[in-house]
């Protein structure tokens, strides 16, 4: 398992890592019940705050997909989201995709796409709802 | 470890002065018993009177030698930083600092005066042992107050070479005063015995003299008093 | 476990003859942390670390170290026995040996770890016997350092850490406060590598001309500042746009920058309702949330 987390996206690294732990649950990286790396352990590795770390699968575990058990580290939790969220993420990554490609069709540059989409997501939900 | 880390600093001071302070006297008294020849007890005792002025002066090089150092020289070699970080007073370390040179000060006068006192005896001409502790008492016991003064002046000034300058520059600024001012508060003149031999024997009388001994004890605390306040003040 | 800050200081302040060193510094480091302490050079923060290791005098103003007052020397000493710190000029006895060197720090603390000292010997390659005088200015670092690490306090002070270290030396660097800081040790450091910082730090003071002018969780500041692009067709009126948490404003012809400290969305709704033409909103690194804010300074 592989997590890169970037300090200078403007995203906390905690939720950067929280995200790539649910991405890896649901593409199947991580498996149901298997055990994720030590508070310690995945901060030395990532050279990152233990307190990052803690964060994250304190957050996750509050969300219902780690299981920590105390003694002897965290769980990915076996009664776990359905295969339904797959799908969920699996869909939107299609229409993602047309999308895309739509733009391109249209000239804009991957890095132009890029910037567009970051710049959108920097916007919070409410914004957005009043547009 | 402050007492080991006091002993590797002064480590090598030491045992220069201590190799120095002994084969002086060795070499001194050697021949001093090879020119009075049989037994001129007199003359052999005024050169050792003498020699006591040699040790006196190299001595008193010495130990204003052994006094410096300390935290403010540290500030200057960079490593008061780490030794103020220590869990322990400014107080306490200045005291083991003090502790570890009044030891070696005290082997600096024992050990050249036991070399005489070998010496002599192995050339059959044995120096009264009361005379060597005689000398031994008024060398310490009226010279700490140098080393004491050194310990104050390594308080105050600040600089790696500017200390030990201030500190010798102030020994003979004192001798020149004893010796136009003071002359009954001569302390070259206690510590070397002058004031109390006898012209005839060129012995050292039997009664020691406590009263000059322990006033200039009394300074040197004083003196090493004061450098523990004026460290507790300053800034680092 | 008590939510005491390690290190609490209230008005600190150092005024010398010509200048004021620290300036009513009121600082509050939580345990548990690895918080950074950024200033530029002559900024204020070695003569604020000197203060709470009693090291220097405050002119005024008070603090406190793991609970214990930095102004009463026996206090302070006490507390002295459960801190770890590193000066920033890494200072060593030059006549010991490293050897001795290790035997003399571990004999003053009881949180000594012989078997951690031992790997970081090994680890770092140091030669048992040599001399500190006669070791390469990296080395000097790692052992100046290992001082620190081979224990464990409950607060750890450095100041600029990295400096004298190559590359691997600064990854290894920052490996070891993590796995400290996992251990439960608070850190408290100053540093000059921005990077390092914006890696491992959960909280950042940004200290200027002796006065405290950030101090915030990381996460807190990565989620506010923000840097707004944006292009009218017109000459944009900048007054508009002063409001809570704009911190500057620069304006070319038809565009304007904004850099604000929070509230970015409040900017861009402005502007949408200002008719703009682009809008670009983008984060903003700790480096230049530290040079903004030290020039604003």
């Amino acid at each position: 398992m592989f997590f890169k987390l970037n300090p200078t996206t403007g995203q906390p690294l905690y939720l950067q890592l929280m995200q790539q732990i649910r991405h890896a649950a649901e593409t199947g990286a991580l498996q149901d019940g298997e055990q994720l790396p030590g508070i310690r352990t995945l901060a030395e590795e990532l050279v990152v705050s233990p307190n990052t770390i803690a964060k994250a699968y304190s957050e996750l575990e509050h969300d219902g997909i780690l299981e920590l058990r105390h003694g002897s580290g965290a769980f990915l939790t076996v009664r776990r989201r359905t295969r339904s969220l797959i799908d969920h993420v699996q869909v939107a990554r299609r229409r993602l995709r047309d999308l895309i490609e739509r733009l391109r069709e249209e000239g804009l540059l991957d890095e132009e796409i890029r910037r567009a989409f970051e710049a959108e997501l920097l916007y919070p939900a409410e914004i957005v709802g009043k547009r | 470890m402050l007492w080991y880390k006091g002993w590797l600093e002064t480590r090598s001071r030491f045992l220069t002065c201590l190799i120095v302070l002994t084969a002086f006297c060795g070499v001194f008294v050697h021949y001093a018993q090879g020119f009075v020849r049989p037994e001129w007890s007199r003359d052999f005792y005024r050169l050792l009177s003498i020699a006591q002025e040699y040790v006196v002066i190299i001595w008193i090089m010495s130990v204003v030698l052994l006094g410096m150092g300390g935290l403010v020289r540290e500030m200057a070699t960079g490593t008061s930083s780490l030794t103020l970080s220590l869990p322990v007073s400014r107080a306490h370390l200045l005291s083991v600092r003090v502790a570890v040179g009044v030891l070696e000060a005290i082997t600096l006068g024992v050990v050249p005066w036991a070399t005489i006192f070998l010496v002599s005896s192995a050339g059959g001409m044995p120096v009264q042992f009361q005379q060597v502790g005689f000398y031994v008492l008024l060398l310490v016991g009226g010279g700490l107050v140098y080393f004491a003064m050194a310990v104050l002046v390594s308080s105050l000034v600040e600089g790696e070479y500017t200390a030990p300058a201030v500190a010798f520059g102030l020994v003979f600024l004192a001798a020149i005063l004893f010796d136009v001012w003071l002359r009954s508060f001569n302390l070259w003149r206690l510590v070397t015995g002058d004031f109390y031999i006898d012209r005839n024997t060129y012995l050292l009388p039997r009664h020691f003299p406590w009263k000059g001994t322990a006033a200039s004890l009394v300074v040197a605390a004083s003196m090493l008093i004061a450098s523990i306040r004026i460290l507790k003040e300053r800034e680092f | 476990m008590t939510n005491t800050p390690v290190i609490l200081t209230r008005d600190l302040t150092k005024s010398y003859a010509s200048l004021k060193a620290v300036q009513g510094l009121n600082l509050s480091v939580e345990p548990n942390c690895i918080t950074a302490f950024l200033g530029q050079n002559g900024a204020g923060k070695s003569t604020t670390i000197k203060m709470l290791l009693g090291m220097i005098r405050p002119s005024s103003g008070d603090g406190t170290v793991l609970g214990k007052r930095i102004t009463d020397a026996g206090e302070n000493r006490e507390m002295r026995r459960k801190v770890a710190y590193v000066a920033e000029n890494k200072p060593l006895y030059g006549y010991m040996s490293v050897e001795q060197t290790v035997r003399f720090a571990s004999s003053f603390y009881p949180d000594w770890r012989t078997d951690v000292a031992n790997r970081l010997l090994s680890q770092y390659k140091l030669p048992h016997r040599r001399k500190v005088k006669s070791l390469s200015k990296g080395m000097r670092t790692k052992l100046a350092l290992l001082l620190a690490f081979a224990r464990r306090p409950d607060l750890l002070i450095l100041d600029e850490p990295s400096e004298g270290l190559d590359p691997v030396g600064i990854e290894h660097l920052l490996q070891t406060l993590v796995a400290q800081s996992a251990e439960g040790v608070s850190i408290f450091f100053s540093s000059h590598q921005i990077a390092e910082v914006e890696r491992i730090a959960d909280h950042v003071c940004i200290l200027d001309n002796g006065r405290l002018l950030v101090n915030a969780s990381l996460d807190r500041l990565r989620q506010s500042y923000r840097r707004i692009d944006l292009v009218f067709p017109f000459p944009p009126p900048e007054r508009e746009f002063r409001i809570v948490g704009v911190e500057k404003i620069r304006i070319n012809g038809n565009e304007m920058s904004v850099f604000a400290s929070m509230n970015s969305e409040a900017v861009v709704e402005r502007a949408r309702n200002l008719k703009v033409v682009s809008v670009e909103v983008a984060p903003v690194g700790l480096r230049d949330i530290f040079l903004e804010t030290v020039k604003e300074n």
